[in-house]
């Protein structure tokens, strides 16, 4: 049999329909598991640039409880952003942000206060940058950093300085050796937080008074 | 048989029609045809995951698992498998075990699932993988197949574990993530280009010129 001339197909047919049904199987299993990981990898995010809600060491189904409870989706007046709120005040939003990096896209959500002005904090659920380098921006080093910072109204919301400048009150430490993913790191942060603050002067009807 | 004489090209002469012998196949893997420094293969991950021992060690595991268990299901179907399409066959398994890995890191350890990155699906293409079911899988029991193929991966394994050490210890001051004493403090500029891809060149370079070293000079002595 192993002779004729048919048999190669035959058997590279059922030698791939074997080993596929295991994998797609086994794809099944762990589908579920894998999607809720990317999307717990994002509620996370959003968390931790919210005041309050996030500390080391918590549970994964707390934090998809917290989620869940206390952050309200993006709807019209917000833009993209998610809402934080305390007794129908709102608190802080935060806004997904995501752009190309030096390897791939760099995906994140950014937190500011309802003043609109104030940073609340920065996360990264997706990147790809270099470890040891560029992956440092999702080191508490380097996004502690963006805590409290104030949006500028003049230029570049935000400003990456040289590890050695001095910082004012929009300016934060790039990665040191780590130029291309701080410089397009900038300007992802920049460009979303300029869209969406336009927007959602638009939307709402009231400018920010500068 | 024109093919029987092709598969030679990895393992050597000495792999084919002999007498499997568990010592000879453990110190070929590990030293005498160590898959690095002696057939240079698999170098493409050597280069891109070995700047964070962390992400070394779980590529390590994956490339055991994968080319221990591709190598023994290759010899299994070695009788049943045609000729000319063992190749297309040993692509299926060895993708098969990778995809395996791919999707229990994505399923149980997403942040290293996302170090690594492309690095995991990429086995597939690593070279040892394909060039051990070729040159041994191929013509062997499945016994000494797997042995074969995890020893192999075991010799990958350490001298990648020596190169990130070195690469992870030299550009950032730690091991594993820990702070080393003198090389974490103000002492020791850390050499950025440790861990950025050039360093992985040199590093590779001058492991392999140390180990080929101390083999040539054994040879010479056992002569």
């Amino acid at each position: 049999m192993r002779d004729k001339w048919w048999f190669p197909v035959v058997y590279m047919f059922v030698m791939t329909s074997f080993f596929s049904s295991i994998v797609i199987g086994f794809s099944q299993v762990t589908g579920a598991r894998v999607e809720a990981n990317e999307h717990l990898a994002f509620e996370k995010a959003v968390l931790s640039v919210l005041p309050g809600l996030f500390n080391e060491g918590t549970s994964r189904s707390e934090l998809h409880r917290r989620f869940v409870e206390r952050v309200s989706s993006p709807d019209k007046k917000t833009g993209d952003a998610y809402t934080l709120k305390d007794s129908g005040q709102t608190i802080a939003y935060a806004l997904p942000i995501s752009g190309q990096g030096f390897w791939a896209p760099i995906k994140g959500v950014i937190g500011i206060k309802a003043d609109l002005r104030t940073i609340t904090g920065i996360a990264f659920y997706e990147q790809n940058e270099t470890p040891g380098l560029g992956a440092q921006i999702t080191k508490n080093t380097f996004r502690s950093q963006f805590q409290d910072k104030v949006i500028s109204s003049a230029g570049k919301s935000l400003n990456m300085k040289r590890p050695s400048d001095m910082l004012g009150t929009s300016d934060v430490h790039a990665v040191t050796g780590a130029t291309q993913t701080s410089a397009r790191l900038e300007r992802i942060i920049n460009d979303a937080l300029k869209k969406w603050l336009s927007e959602f002067a638009q939307t709402n009807g009231e400018g920010r008074t500068q | 048989m024109a093919f029987g004489v092709c598969s030679n090209e990895w393992g050597g002469p000495d792999t084919v029609n002999k007498k499997p012998d568990a010592r000879k196949i453990i110190i070929d893997g590990l030293w005498r045809n160590n898959p690095v420094f002696k057939q240079v293969l698999g170098i493409c991950s050597t280069l891109a995951v070995t700047n964070l021992v962390l992400n070394t060690v779980v590529m390590c595991v994956a490339l055991i698992f994968t080319l221990s268990l591709s190598a023994a299901t290759v010899s299994l179907l070695r009788k049943f498998t045609p000729r000319n399409i063992r190749m297309m066959i040993e692509t299926l398994i060895i993708g098969f075990y990778v995809i395996i890995v791919d999707l229990v890191l994505k399923a149980y350890w997403p942040e290293m699932s996302t170090n690594l990155g492309p690095y995991v699906g990429l086995i597939i293409t690593n070279c040892i993988v394909m060039g051990r079911c070729e040159a041994y899988g191929n013509t062997n029991p499945p016994g000494p197949a797997f042995l074969d193929g995890f020893f192999n991966a075991l010799g990958y394994s350490f001298i990648l574990l020596i190169i990130a050490t070195i690469r992870e210890l030299l550009g950032m001051g730690t091991v594993l993530g820990y702070p080393m004493p003198y090389f974490s403090g103000p002492y020791w500029d850390k050499w950025i280009i440790m861990v950025a891809p050039p360093g992985a060149f040199f590093m590779l370079g001058v492991v392999t010129w140390i180990f080929r070293s101390i083999e040539i000079r054994r040879e010479h002595n056992t002569k």
